[in-house]
């Protein structure tokens, strides 16, 4: 690479900005671009590939130390995570969890620039976060996990909840990170929610500055090359330590709570917030009474905990402790509430408020039983969204999602059976933050269970084709079909469950699902494995479900060394 | 999307490979390798269609002033003719650079 003068890190290319942040000659790309493995499922569409699949990974050192650079191209197709770039971050950091496991500690520091989620690839995409999720979790047990988000694109949808995951956030100004892009909120919840052509409004509400100053990331530094090798360092070195983010339940909840939503909160109001609520003593307040909708979530949850004492405090996230024979199960659903605070998650959509109350109730769980048999936690899946809207960007709504993925992702490691059971909507975020990190997932087989990444007029929006040129292109590709049975030919599912009434379900049907959480827990035991790789071992996965993240895997694994 | 191929007679070998550019808006990706035969193999994938005659345009007067033996692979996202012509040159200088060629 011909150097030229200019230090600037957001102008660099993908490939620019992983070089530069390693020590001069110690650097070794690995599936590069003469590798050949590109993304299969675009050129079936009409799109052209790109020959690194938009994901760089260059081992080396930094500053001596031993360090993974993962960094996203932005400019290929806005920095999509599809199979190939998505096995690319989940299998570089399951190789790096590797190396910490044997003693050999190595740096794992992602650089992101990315939309989120490949709509042209979807529900690979959705599966390769929740697996790249898992492994971030895990590893920051032995190194801290370093995100920067120089922009131009920023993190965006489900890397956004991975980002949140990492020990630290480095942000310049030009960066941005939010779970709903502007265009996204727009599409879904108007024009009047949020304006996607209005710049300050954009990188007031979640541009680095802002999210600095309000808790939501940890550095900020100015656009330099030099500066972004001196942050990192920094935390390498443990010069700075940052409590990591989805373990501050009490804090995030307090500053959700001192937040109202029934008025236009400012971006300034925000950092004031966050600023109080590190010296406020927490209040909880008390569970609303919820006007009970009967949704699928709702339902299967009465009938599957019976009698048994909830243990919830906020309406729309249901907790209760109960028995399946002598098993004793957590069960949490995501569930609507016509009062609401936050009015974009009133319809059961995963909101800032639903994100922190899981994570608060899958950490008590893990608490409760640090010295004792462990429970099993159920998490019943009926979720429309996340939620989209201005408030819920200005506060944080990704880094609830994230607590809510560590949360579940630290008990399966801890050694509780995560088991996800799916009755109705599995959609994107919600399904990222709630059942996505499970052991094993249960499904109903039904027209109405449906798992996909966004809404279709989004999708469409998004990736500018028509609605008639989507669906097109679903039929081709079953990662973007939304059905259930499209999904299982991916592999991840444990089970798909025939015969069972979804939507008016008797006790008949209650036993059913009892049964299959019961084997699914069985089933856990049986492999003593705390990991999502059954996923990939599945026979569906095998017979081509995910051909390619199998692929990059083997290739990783042999051009490691 | 358009797939098309060219080939051309060669002579002078290149040293390494060399991969730039970026599958992004207005942009391409180059990969050019060494190839031991006596000629000059072009892919082109291309989101655009319908610019044949303008590629083979491009592509032709490049070659025609470079005399090179390789296998070069193109990736584009609706580079316009200057663009690819300014990638080509710079994937040739980069595969006569001896060390770090390999980005």
């Amino acid at each position: 690479m011909i150097q030229t003068g200019n230090a600037s890190f957001v102008e660099c290319n993908g490939r620019e900005r992983a070089i530069r942040l390693l020590d001069n000659g110690t650097y070794k790309e690995l599936l590069g671009p003469f590798d050949g493995l590109e993304s299969p499922h675009l050129e079936p569409q009409g799109i052209v590939p790109q020959s690194d699949d938009g994901v760089i990974v260059v081992k080396g050192t930094m500053d001596g130390h031993r360090a993974v650079v993962i960094s996203i191209e932005g400019n290929f197709q806005g920095g999509g995570i599809g199979e190939v770039s998505g096995a690319k971050i989940a299998g570089t950091l399951e190789m790096v969890l590797k190396e910490c496991e044997s003693g050999k500690k190595t740096i794992p520091i992602l650089l992101f620039d990315t939309g989120g989620v490949r709509l042209q690839e979807a529900n690979y995409g959705l599966l390769s976060i929740a697996e790249i999720g898992a492994a971030i979790v895990a590893l920051r047990r032995h190194v801290p996990v370093i995100a920067v988000i120089p922009g131009k694109i920023g993190a965006f949808g489900g890397m956004s909840i991975t980002a949140g995951l990492c020990s630290a956030i480095i942000m310049t100004k030009e960066g941005r990170i939010g779970l709903n892009g502007p265009e996204v909120i727009e599409q879904e919840a108007g024009i009047r929610e949020f304006d996607s052509k209005d710049r300050p409004l954009i990188w007031g509400t979640i541009g680095g500055e802002q999210r600095t100053a309000a808790g939501f990331s940890d550095l900020l530094i100015e656009d330099d090359t030099g500066a972004v090798k001196t942050a990192i360092l920094s935390i390498i070195k443990g010069d700075v330590i940052f409590e990591t983010k989805t373990e501050q339940v009490q804090r995030y909840e307090a500053f959700l709570n001192m937040a109202d939503p029934s008025r236009r909160i400012s971006p300034e109001d925000v950092r004031d917030l966050w600023n109080q609520s590190g010296k406020k003593a927490f209040e909880n307040c008390s569970a609303s009474q919820n006007a009970k909708f009967k949704g699928r979530g709702q339902t299967w949850f009465d009938l599957l905990r019976n009698d048994a004492e909830e243990l919830g405090d906020i309406p729309s996230v249901r907790v209760a402790d109960a028995f399946i024979g002598e098993k004793k199960v957590r069960y949490i659903a995501v569930v609507p509430d016509a009062q609401n605070r936050f009015p974009r998650a009133r319809n059961g959509e995963v909101g800032v408020l639903e994100g922190w109350s899981i994570a608060k109730h899958v950490r008590k769980a893990i608490e409760e039983d640090r010295n004792g048999k462990k429970r099993a936690i159920v998490a019943i899946v009926d979720v429309p969204s996340q939620a989209y809207g201005y408030h819920e960007e200005l506060l944080g709504i990704h880094q609830a999602c994230a607590a809510a993925v560590d949360a579940y992702a630290s008990a399966r490691l801890a050694g509780h059976s995560v088991i996800s059971f799916i009755p109705g909507n599995a959609i994107s975020g919600a399904f990222l933050s709630h059942g996505m990190q499970a052991n094993r997932l249960i499904a109903l087989r039904d027209p109405e269970v449906n798992v996909h990444v966004m809404s279709k007029q989004s999708a469409a929006r998004i990736t500018q084709r028509s609605l008639e040129e989507l669906e097109a292109a679903a039929k081709k590709v079953p990662s973007m079909a939304y059905d259930i049975e499209s999904f299982e030919q991916l592999g991840a599912l444990h089970s798909l469950v025939d015969g069972v009434d979804a939507s008016n379900p008797g006790q008949k049907d209650c036993n059913v699902i009892y049964k299959e959480i019961e084997k699914a827990i069985e089933d856990v035991a049986m492999s003593g494995s705390t990991d999502l790789k059954n996923r990939l071992t599945s026979s569906f996965a095998k017979l081509g479900g995910r051909t390619a993240s199998i692929l990059v895997r083997e290739k990783l694994n042999e051009q490691w060394n | 999307m358009e797939k098309i191929t060219y080939t051309f007679p060669a002579t002078k070998n290149i040293d390494h490979r060399a991969h730039v550019g970026v599958v992004g808006s207005g942009d391409l990706e180059v990969m050019m390798e060494p190839s031991d035969g006596s000629q000059t193999e072009v892919t082109i994938r291309t989101g655009i269609t319908g610019f044949k005659n303008t590629w083979e345009a491009v592509i032709q007067r490049f070659f025609s002033q470079h005399d090179v033996a390789a296998k070069v692979r193109i990736n584009d996202f609706g580079a316009t003719p200057g663009v690819v012509a300014i990638r080509l040159a710079q994937a040739l200088e980069v595969s006569t650079l001896d060390s770090n060629g390999k980005c």
